[in-house]
């Protein structure tokens, strides 16, 4: 919202304040100021001038020759407007004047010398019009400076909307200039007014409103006999420097008082006004609005209807129907107080958004229907003197707020503040924001004024931020409390999850990525990954990102195909959350799981893969000591992105943990044909409730061990873990150990076999084994083998 | 026999200087020391002589073992210098000036601002906790003093779920659950993922990390708040900072402020970090409302206490000078991997 300072000069004397400070000062103690504009500083010696003639030139259709007196000399000017006529009153900037900063020279136009400009409203900064030169009163001076004609200069400043959410006080120039008398320590003049109670033998309105609960209150006041239509300057100005622009008398008094109460009003012409009854409408329909579009209103919209039709959304636009229109000599003026959350409903809904639907939705004092009517009819009369009353002030008070009483010591303010402030630093500080205060000792019982009271002020803590802001919190000597000093619990948990990140960027060379938690339609389609319907957003920005993850893998594969494109490998990791959704009972099950993708383009698929494993084995090894299994699965119809032939299910005892898979090439093909990759997805939470399992030393044997190989010939498809099951099943009470060497493929010498070669390590903790005992444990392994139809390759 | 002796001894030293290698060092010990070597059958000689004479030359042969045992250690050293000097002089340079790849990965901007700071707040006594990513509208928005059509609302515009829960717009959607945990007197932080509903720019996403506090006792002050944001500010910056409060209106807390730190970058003369204001809007805070502390289970008239918001991903991007927000979700490797660990 625009603050005019000069608008605020109406209200608190400012006269030897530093504006600039005084704008800090608000930041400080109300709301956030965005920016400060200085208007009309940079315009000098602009003057009123008359037209004297006008004549064509030659080589031009469109610029003419005007002769313009400004008193003191008549100055030569080329022009280009068409609305001019000899006898007009213009506003003139002659040679050596300045227009918003720039310095008007002497300048040759098809040849004619023009020595100064006639100004359009936008030339003058005081409008948007330029579509001709603006026409001032005839009745004003010749020679004159604009100045002091039309208030040009003036400093605005912005005030941050979303810092007076809470305050619908602060929605008007009156309700600022009170904070500002308030931080200012001066005095809040107050409002020049109509007496309404003049009016109250004339006749009565038809006024019913059906929605009890709706309308807090609906006045409604009536006059004839307007003849004027134009707003004054200093009017138009001060609408147009806070971001509004003028219409015509009627409409630009009810946006005035608007911008300086907050109070938002209708002006409708009285010819269509027979009577006004607020309703909420039991049918949608369509309802074109003044600014001639037509809306679709769903049924239960409050509307403002006369005897026949709706003329008016109530507390957001009026209808085109019932509007102000330039043959308008009589008024019918609504000032009334709509539900808050209703207008903001209607508003939603109909996504029309207005300046009064703005204000209305952070909950207006009603008492100010009555105190806009009162300022309305006073400038009205101010600018019409000729305009006749009809009607008494019709009011329809329906609703009101409770009055709101706190009660509260200066020890709560000392305590909550932390400071010792002066007792009557807290009543001055309250009254000057027009709370009234009754003291009795150190015990305060403070009346809410009703402007603060719909929503904002209800309790103890809401007074101490009053007083504590205007006090300055810079004011507020920091001190420390006695904190009970307690030893904290080890996080476990969030350590390992720290500790996991590390070793997977210190030990592996993996860097961790922050992915989005929604898939990308886009992506999934380039990549050709396929996923499972799942929970959506309904109202993202785009809707084709709107299904949220039930893996990681895809997201992780986006990142991959984006890194790939540069890099000749891409190794990733992230702990991040997958939803699960349940359509059935519309239930979410959010799981916390960590993410790894290792690709490369040249590299083999079985170092990605032994580098999966590796990674997961220093993960349990490491910080669970616990011995993971690989189940080889066909994950397809659960993770449609893996290749069933390097797909593993992991499981510690019976619980699963995750999978590792190399990726289908349906995906990797698209993102890149010679590439491999593999993912890791590990549910977090499971990893977290695995117990770690205590380290017990094994002894280490103190009498001399013996190695012995044995190459073991087994078919491609034999698993290791199938040998391993033959060399556990035997319980050889003397093998200590056993090591895999190497696995050994040669086409030509093993045809479809390989050869395994294991390390086995005998010995015994209380002896020396003899050679018999030796060969015995040899012998028996590969008979096991054998018997297994394992050949022993010498 | 002196004679003999006398040779030796100019045969051994001639030897010893003729001698290149180990072997012939060795050869010449056997020679000279050995079991049947040249002293030994020496002494073997002096039983044919006279008491008195055997005597002397007894000295002189064992003199003569000493002093050859005594050249060839010294050889021996000399020898061995002589082979590390072959070696060294042989030895393969290799150049260290060659760039090599360390093959370390890198943490996220994130991860390392957000350990930095929880490390400096358990240092302080307070718990960690996590939030979920999905929330209900209660635990978003009514349980930190939101209603429905609260105009406040507009303030975050929101992801809306098609089961009615939502994401989450604010770390504060935990507050509610904490203090149920928890109970007063409470110190904890909840650091997370938030999302709201904007379209992305180098200063808008609609997917960033917050940490929020709160610390709740009985008998906290405003005071005291500006005591622990300075102290917190003070930590996090390394340095001692200055910071101001101005009113700001965040529903769950009453009074509200928004806190400014004086530009720690160049001391509140002016900067592109703080846009040359002088001052960086850093973290909303404010006494805790006594409305949600009610909705907590905590008595308002017993407790009070102070809740703060810090904008991580602002603040990992304060700390690396990154520009362009969308970088932290960009997944970048030549981006991220500058980040290292620490």
């Amino acid at each position: 919202m625009y603050i005019s300072i000069n608008w605020i000069k109406d209200f608190v004397d400012l006269d030897g304040i530093d504006i600039e400070n005084l704008i800090y000062n608000f930041t400080m103690s109300t709301a956030e100021v965005e920016s400060i504009t200085k208007y009309g500083y940079d315009t000098s010696n602009v003057v009123v001038g008359r037209i004297e003639s006008i004549s064509s030139i030659d080589n031009s259709d469109k610029l003419r020759k005007v002769i313009v007196d400004i008193k003191d000399e008549k100055v030569q000017s080329i022009c280009g407007a068409k609305n001019i006529k000899i006898g007009d009153k213009i506003p003139f900037a002659k040679c050596g004047s300045k227009v918003k900063g720039i310095q008007i020279q002497k300048s040759i136009l098809n040849g004619i010398e023009s020595n100064g400009v006639c100004l359009s409203e936008k030339e003058l900064g005081i409008g948007l019009d330029h579509s001709g030169v603006m026409i001032l009163d005839n009745n004003l001076e010749i020679g004159k400076d604009i100045k002091e004609i039309i208030p040009l200069e003036d400093i605005v400043f912005e005030v941050d909307n979303k810092s007076l959410t809470n305050r619908p006080d602060l929605w008007g120039h009156y309700g600022i200039a009170r904070e500002i008398a308030a931080i200012t320590k001066r005095e809040l003049k107050p409002l020049e007014v109509e007496n309404l109670d003049k009016y109250t033998s004339l006749p009565k309105l038809d006024i019913s409103v059906e929605n009890k609960d709706e309308c807090y209150r609906y006045t409604g006041i009536t006059v004839e006999n307007i003849s004027k239509t134009v707003s004054p300057y200093k009017m138009k100005v001060r609408l147009f420097y806070t971001g509004s622009r003028s219409i015509n008398l009627l409409a630009d008094i009810t946006n005035y008082i608007m911008l300086e109460l907050g109070q938002p009003m209708h002006a409708f012409d009285k010819r269509y006004v027979d009577g006004i009854e607020v309703k909420a409408l039991t049918s949608n329909s369509d309802f074109i609005t003044l600014d001639n579009v037509t809306r679709q209103l769903p049924k239960g919209t409050l509307m403002i209807r006369n005897k026949k039709e709706p003329i008016a959304i109530a507390g957001i636009m009026g209808g085109l129907n019932s509007s102000i229109t330039k043959d308008t000599n009589s008024l019918f003026l609504e000032s009334a107080t709509f539900d808050s959350t209703l207008i903001r409903k209607t508003a939603l809904k109909i996504a029309h958004r207005t300046d009064a639907s703005a204000r209305y939705e952070k909950a207006l004092d009603p008492e100010l229907a009555r105190l806009a009517t009162a300022r309305f009819i006073k400038i009205l009369k101010d600018n019409d003197s000729n305009v006749k009353v009809t009607s008494c002030f019709t009011d329809i008070y329906l609703k009101k707020y409770p009055k709101i009483t706190i009660n509260t010591t200066k020890e709560f303010f000392d305590k909550y503040i932390g400071i010792d402030i002066d007792i009557n630093t807290i009543i001055q500080t309250l009254t000057n924001l027009k709370f009234t205060v009754k003291r009795d000792n150190n015990n305060l019982e403070v009346e809410v004024p009703s402007f603060r009271a719909t929503k904002d002020i209800s309790n103890k803590a809401d007074l101490v931020e009053e007083v504590a802001r205007i006090y300055g919190y810079d004011n507020i000597e920091p001190k420390s409390n006695y904190w009970k000093v307690e030893p904290l619990k080890d996080d476990e948990d969030r350590k390992l999850e720290y500790d996991i990140k590390e070793m997977l960027a210190l030990k592996y060379g993996l860097s961790e990525i922050h992915s989005y938690v929604w898939y990308s339609e886009e992506k999934n389609k380039s990549l050709n990954i396929n996923v499972n319907d799942n929970l959506k957003i309904v109202n993202g920005l785009n809707k084709a990102d709107s299904t949220l993850r039930e893996n990681m893998a895809p997201t992780m594969l986006y990142y991959i195909n984006d890194n790939l494109k540069y890099l000749p490998d891409c190794n990733i990791f992230e702990i991040g959350r997958t939803f699960k959704y349940n359509f059935d009972n519309k239930n979410c099950i959010e799981n916390k799981v960590l993410a790894i993708g290792l690709s490369s383009i040249k590299g083999d698929i079985k170092d990605l893969l032994y580098k999966a494993k590796s990674i997961v084995e220093s993960i349990f090894y490491v910080y669970k000591n616990v011995n993971v299994k690989y189940i080889q699965t066909d994950l397809t119809s659960k993770y449609s992105w893996t290749n069933k032939v390097n797909s593993y299910v992991l499981k510690v005892d019976d619980t699963t943990l995750g999978y590792i898979a190399q990726i289908h090439p349906r995906i990797t093909d698209n993102i890149n044909k010679k590439s491999n990759i593999v993912v890791i997805e590990l549910l977090v939470d499971k990893l977290n409730n695995i117990k770690k399992k205590n380290i017990t030393y094994n002894k280490v044997t103190k009498y001399q061990t013996v190695d012995f190989d044995l190459s073991i010939l087994v078919d491609e498809n034999i698993k290791f873990e199938d040998i391993e099951n033959i060399i556990t099943k035997l319980n050889l009470p003397y093998l200590l150990e056993y090591t895999l060497i190497d696995i050994y493929h040669d086409k030509n010498k093993f045809l479809d076999k390989k050869s395994v070669t294991i390390r086995f390590n005998i010995g015994s903790y209380d002896k020396t084994l003899l050679k018999d005992e030796i060969d015995k444990h040899m012998n028996s392994l590969i008979n096991a083998f054998k018997r297994s139809g394992m050949d022993i390759n010498m | 026999m002196e004679d003999k002796i006398k040779n030796l001894k100019e045969n051994a030293n001639r030897i010893l200087n003729e001698i290149t290698s180990t072997q012939e060092l060795e050869k010449l010990r056997v020679e000279y020391l050995g079991k049947k070597g040249e002293i030994v059958e020496l002494l073997k000689g002096l039983k044919d002589i006279d008491k008195e004479k055997r005597k002397k030359i007894g000295e002189s042969a064992n003199k003569l073992r000493d002093y050859i045992n005594e050249k060839i250690e010294k050889k021996k050293i000399e020898l061995k210098e002589k082979e590390y000097e072959l070696k060294i002089n042989s030895t393969k340079h290799v150049d260290l000036t060659v760039p090599i790849n360390i093959n370390v990965g890198s943490l996220h901007p994130i991860t390392i601002v957000q350990k930095e700071l929880e490390d400096i707040f358990t240092s302080m006594g307070f718990t960690v906790e996590d939030g979920n990513e999905v929330e209900t509208e209660y635990n978003n928005f009514e349980a930190v003093n939101v209603p429905k059509f609260h105009p406040a609302r507009d303030m975050q515009d929101t992801f809306w779920l098609e089961n009615g829960q939502l994401l989450k717009t604010q770390t504060s959607a935990a507050q509610n659950k904490i203090m149920r945990k928890y109970g007063a007197p409470l110190k904890a932080i909840f650091p997370g993922r938030c999302f709201r509903n904007e379209a992305l720019d180098a200063s808008h996403e609609n997917t960033f990390f917050q940490m929020e506090g709160m610390m709740i006792d009985e008998n906290v002050s405003i005071s005291n708040l500006i005591y622990f944001m300075k102290s917190l500010l003070s930590e996090i910056f390394k340095k001692d900072v200055t910071v101001r409060l101005r009113p700001g209106f965040f529903p769950f807390v009453e009074p509200g402020f928004e806190l400014d730190i004086k530009c720690p970058y160049c001391d509140g003369v002016g900067c592109k970090v703080c846009k040359h204001g002088g001052w960086i809007e850093l973290c909303p805070c404010g006494m805790i409302h006594p409305n949600v502390l009610k909705m907590g289970e905590i008595d308002p008239n017993k407790y009070s206490g102070f809740a703060f918001g810090l904008g991580l991903s602002r603040l990992a991007m304060m700390k690396f000078g990154i520009d362009d927000l969308r970088l932290l979700n960009g997944g970048n490797l030549k981006v991220l991997k500058q980040m290292r660990i620490k």
